[in-house]
């Protein structure tokens, strides 16, 4: 599909399996995507593969990819990225967070290209991860090629576990191991519900997410 | 009178090795009680192993808090039935508010006593009143669980918690190391105005200053896991003068 001239394309996808999406972006162009995984309430083993395209082809596009997956029992998701810059002056902020529980399994592959003359492109690309359980599986590989010598990338990628000590400060205040897991996984994925549109929506998440969260 | 906590013939070990070998102690209600001792002599086991700490085991001895079995405990319940640690190292916790976390262990703490939860205008109410006491600003409330605060900040916080939680028994473990001379008034002032004829408090200090601020029934000398002194306010002086190798 293709995102004419100053145009604006923004979409949640909410527990949409294997999300297949390739944009064109033409000058001055928004793109704002939300790719979020929760568990239904039936624990089977079903895999998710999204793979998100994005090419600025104008200049001064702006892109913002955002992921939020929380995985349990024996399924699998799995994002990759592909993002674009052909020409100069575009912009694009990546930020994925996977909470892995069981023996869930994930997947990020992150591929960045800036071409030799989309100069002045500014882009970012984290990938965070939460692994709640020792069997849980968290697989990231970001993938930058920049060709232009003109432009501000950065990007980072860690994988780690709850903070035992804090769940001990809760715990001594009262707060039950469990709501402190809660409270802990949902400071966690904040930041990416904050880049949610819709505030309503917003909510419904946190609310979602402190359900399935055991 | 009915003591508040007895602790009987106390072992702990962390990794194997053994640090506490035999701790007796009776705290009574109302009574104030510093620990005082060398460094690796078992002072921050004993207040870890109390509130349930999962790196302790406990390999010997009884814990009985208001003659409850306080050893088969899971932390937070020791926590709602009184037991309140003032952390040597408070944790930060970046992305829970402190209002967050404070309305869900003051509430917890109600479900617990069979009570209301608290409304936000009464809770807010409480936040303020018990902020005062510790002269806090209202900005804390809105950041993180003690993320960017200060040693003094974190310090102050831990007391607030104490005031918001009113528990029996509060452990302060070095609650004067890393505070200047005006927070560590603060802060005594405040844990002096929390005391009540019904609760009680363990200092943990290396040094008898805080103790000028916070006057203890009775000092304890903790060494190689066993209290091998006991005495009135005076034994903090003279350790002070001494040194623990002059006992």
């Amino acid at each position: 599909m293709k995102v004419s001239k100053g145009e604006i394309f923004e979409r949640v996808f909410l527990n949409e399996p294997d999300i297949d999406l390739h944009i064109v972006q033409e000058a001055g162009s928004r793109v704002k995507i939300h790719v979020i995984n929760l568990p239904g309430d039936a624990r089977d083993s079903r895999t998710s593969r999204n793979s998100i395209t994005i090419e600025q082809l104008g200049e001064g596009c702006t892109t913002e990819l955002y992921g939020l997956a929380y995985v349990r029992g024996d399924e699998k998701v799995e994002t990759e990225t592909h993002v674009l810059h052909s020409v100069g002056g575009g912009e694009s902020k990546q930020l994925f967070k996977f909470v892995l529980a069981d023996r869930a399994q994930g997947g990020f592959y992150g591929e960045l290209r800036i071409a030799k003359d989309a100069q002045k492109t500014r882009t970012e690309q984290v990938n965070r991860n939460l692994l709640l359980s020792r069997e849980a599986q968290m697989r990231t590989r970001p993938q930058l090629e920049i060709y232009a010598d003109d432009v501000q990338a950065s990007h980072g990628a860690t994988t780690g576990q709850l903070d035992e000590s804090a769940l001990f400060y809760m715990q001594q205040r009262g707060i039950s191991r469990t709501d402190a897991y809660r409270m802990l996984v949902a400071a966690f994925l904040k930041d990416v519900l904050d880049t949610l549109s819709d505030t309503h929506q917003r909510e419904e998440l946190m609310d979602a997410i402190d359900r399935v969260v055991e | 009178m009915k003591p508040l906590l007895e602790i009987k013939d106390l072992h702990a070990t962390i990794a194997g090795k053994e640090i506490l070998r035999g701790v007796n102690l009776v705290i009574n209600p109302g009574e104030v009680h510093a620990i005082m001792g060398p460094n690796g002599a078992g002072k921050s086991t004993l207040s870890a192993v109390l509130t349930g700490h999962p790196a302790y085991e406990v390999t010997r001895g009884e814990v009985y808090l208001r003659g409850k079995n306080l050893l088969e405990m899971q932390p937070e319940q020791r926590a709602r039935e009184g037991v309140f640690l003032s952390f040597q190292y408070p944790v930060e916790i970046p992305g829970v508010s402190m209002t967050n976390f404070m309305r869900t262990a003051v509430n917890e703490k109600r479900k617990y006593e069979e009570k209301e939860p608290l409304s936000a205008r009464d809770f807010l109410k409480l936040m303020k009143e018990k902020r005062a006491l510790l002269e806090i600003g209202d900005k804390l409330q809105n950041r993180s669980v003690n993320e960017g605060f200060s040693g003094g900040e974190k310090k102050k916080n831990e007391i607030f918690q104490m005031a918001m939680l009113e528990p029996c028994l509060s452990i302060l473990d070095e609650t004067d190391s890393g505070l200047d001379i005006d927070a560590l008034r603060i802060v005594a002032e405040g844990v002096n105005r929390l005391k009540t004829p019904e609760n009680a408090s363990i200092m943990i200090t290396h040094y008898q200053r805080l103790l000028d601020y916070i006057v203890p029934d009775l000092v304890h000398v903790l060494a190689d896991g066993q209290i091998v002194k006991t005495g009135d306010k005076t034994l903090a002086l003279e350790l002070e003068e001494k040194g623990y190798e002059g006992l």
